[in-house]
């Protein structure tokens, strides 16, 4: 194999730069539905007519009936914790998502501890990933009861559900 | 009905940080390693299939840039490409080729180069895999914030930090077994001359002093990002058998898509599988292949695994679902040492994901490694017993995908 040379330093380096461009892509008309009933506090989920199961928020085909979701319900704002896990205190530089340093940015505190959770809406059968807030992470267990904490003002889209607390 | 076909030829390259070596000089070194392993020339090769990441390293279609390089020119060439699975799937749809009798010998390639991507984790390719959902649900207002806890917890670590969770919450498992499988997989790469971290005499405690990640996950819990290739050659069963050198039959092997275990994907849906651990791709899968292998009972008949594992978790959620250990008690079987590479069941004995991560190539790795297992050719961690079968596992895709081959001595 002439080509590869065993112990080889540093190369030549070609610097170069890939954006992903913008696209648009077609959405169909399923979390334009989840965001109307967000803005009258209610929860939309999806039923497959086949298997009765609820997916919050809505999904289009059932993954095991391989069948349209056709049916609609409201289901509770309540819901209990399924799983959880929190992040070390934050701190400027310490991680970056998507290039982005979220302390930096003015979007995570400094020092502030993450806790995203998987909460099961009573009246569903699935998981939905929303942070949980005002809770000492060592205090959360699987099982806690929890509600949606609503934005005071829903305008109908998915910032409207600030996170989830605990039901006191 | 299909035909018998054997592995008959593996290489692969030194993984870690690559910047000696362009993608294509890296990919042809384990491409022409495997062709002299089976002792054929280019020229004799059938077909190739190829695969890595989309997008990853920079590059869109690698596939067109390595072919002059392992022997491609005037065959048939086919990228596949499954996120993790990837290698699974490159070596499966290889074995598919010759057991259709479609080709006689196929080479199978499969590698990653992250380390050509500026920024940690190929950012680039992340977003390439992931920018339509994000997209999608930031048009809908979804905030920042909320998009950096939940969405972006992550990719595959936050998925895998989920899993662990329930695994831990309903098995008993603690954060300290986790130290155990990521140690016991540093001190198995340091015996694979091939491997990322390797790291000899390496302790439970040397990984519990490292960061908090993410509860329960630390620092020594997490796989590298390597650059690194790997390729076998499988041939039909006539070949195989003229072969003086041992080959590794395919006994079984199976693939499934779990779309319901999907987290947050189309339209930011809700994932309709409430235990992220259940993994039930992995359990039919490997049911699936065992039947064909005509293999009845794992624990007795499997002597080695190859777990694809790039967190600790893992290795015990899918020895479980392999069927190898009583369902939530792998972790009492991993404090006895059965896991070890002298151990009952040995897991991981090449150090695994865990310790190797060049995404597109860790499964086919799994495959390779069993391989190298059943023909007594692993060299330093080579498991001291007699090794009839071996089962190699891939888990990729969004979360949804999952590829099973069992591998043994004798044809089925």
């Amino acid at each position: 194999m002439p080509y590869i040379k065993e112990e080889r330093p540093e190369t030549l380096s070609v610097e170069g730069e890939w954006n992903i461009g913008a696209t648009t892509w077609k959405a169909n008309r399923l979390l334009e539905e989840f965001v109307k009933g967000l803005k009258q506090k209610k929860l939309i989920g999806s039923l497959c007519l086949g298997c009765g199961k609820v997916i919050v928020p809505p999904r289009n085909i059932c993954g095991r009936c391989h069948r349209r979701m056709e049916g609609r319900v409201v289901v509770s704002d309540k819901g209990t914790i399924t799983c959880f896990t929190y992040t070390p205190p934050a701190a400027r530089g310490k991680y970056k998502v998507m290039g982005i340093d979220p302390v930096e940015m003015g979007v995570v505190q400094e020092g502030e501890v993450l806790v995203p959770v998987f909460v099961r809406f009573d009246g569903s059968d699935s998981n939905m990933s929303l942070p949980l807030i005002g809770v000492d992470p060592k205090e959360v267990y699987i099982g806690m009861r929890v509600r949606v904490v609503w934005a005071e003002e829903p305008k109908g889209e998915l910032s409207d559900i600030v996170g989830v607390e605990p039901i006191k | 009905m299909w035909r018998n076909v054997a592995v008959i030829g593996c290489g692969q390259t030194k993984h870690g940080r690559r910047r000696d070596v362009s993608l294509a000089e890296m990919v042809e070194d384990a491409a022409w390693k495997a062709m002299e392993d089976a002792q054929l020339t280019p020229n004799e090769i059938d077909a190739i299939v190829v695969g890595n990441m989309q997008g990853f390293g920079g590059v869109a279609h690698p596939d067109c840039w390595v072919g002059d390089w392992i022997g491609a020119p005037g065959k048939p060439v086919m990228r596949v490409a499954t996120g993790g699975t990837t290698g699974g799937s490159v070596g499966q749809a290889a074995i598919y080729a010759v057991a259709s009798g479609m080709y006689d010998k196929v080479l199978a390639v499969a590698w990653e180069k992250h380390s050509d991507s500026k920024e940690p984790g190929a950012t680039t390719g992340l977003l390439h895999v992931a920018l339509g959902n994000l997209a999608h649900a930031l048009n809908y207002g979804l905030s920042l914030k909320h998009l950096i806890v939940t969405q972006a917890v992550g990719a595959a670590a936050g998925v895998a930090l989920y899993q662990a969770r329930f695994y831990m919450h309903r098995s008993g498992c603690r954060i300290e077994h986790l130290d155990m499988v990521a140690a016991k997989s540093r001190r198995n790469a340091a015996k694979n001359k091939y491997a990322h971290l390797r790291w000899p005499g390496c302790t439970p405690e040397d990984i519990a002093k490292t960061e908090m990640i993410a509860y329960p996950f630390r620092f020594g819990h997490i796989c590298p990002a390597s650059d690194g290739a790997s390729a076998i050659v499988v041939a039909a069963e006539d070949i195989a058998k003229r072969r003086e050198k041992p080959v590794a039959w395919v006994k079984g092997l199976a693939a499934y898509s779990d779309e319901e275990n999907q987290l947050m994907s189309e339209s930011y849906g809700g994932v309709g599988v409430l235990d992220a651990s259940e993994q039930m791709g992995c359990r039919v899968s490997a049911m699936k292949a065992y039947k064909m292998a005509g293999i009845e009972d794992p624990k007795r008949e499997i002597d080695v695994a190859e777990i694809y594992q790039p967190f600790p978790s893992q290795e015990l959620i899918f020895a479980e679902r392999l069927g190898l250990f009583e369902e939530g008690k792998a972790w009492i079987a991993l404090e006895e040492g059965e896991m070890e590479i002298d151990g009952r069941m040995p897991t991981d004995p090449s150090g695994g994901v865990l310790s190797t991560n060049a995404i597109g190539s860790s499964a086919l790795q799994r495959i390779l490694e069993a391989a190298l297992q059943v023909m007594g050719k692993a060299e330093e961690h080579q498991v001291p017993k007699e090794v009839r079968n071996a089962v190699a596992h891939g888990w990729g895709g969004v979360t949804n995908y999952i590829t099973v081959t069992v591998l043994g001595d004798s044809p089925r």
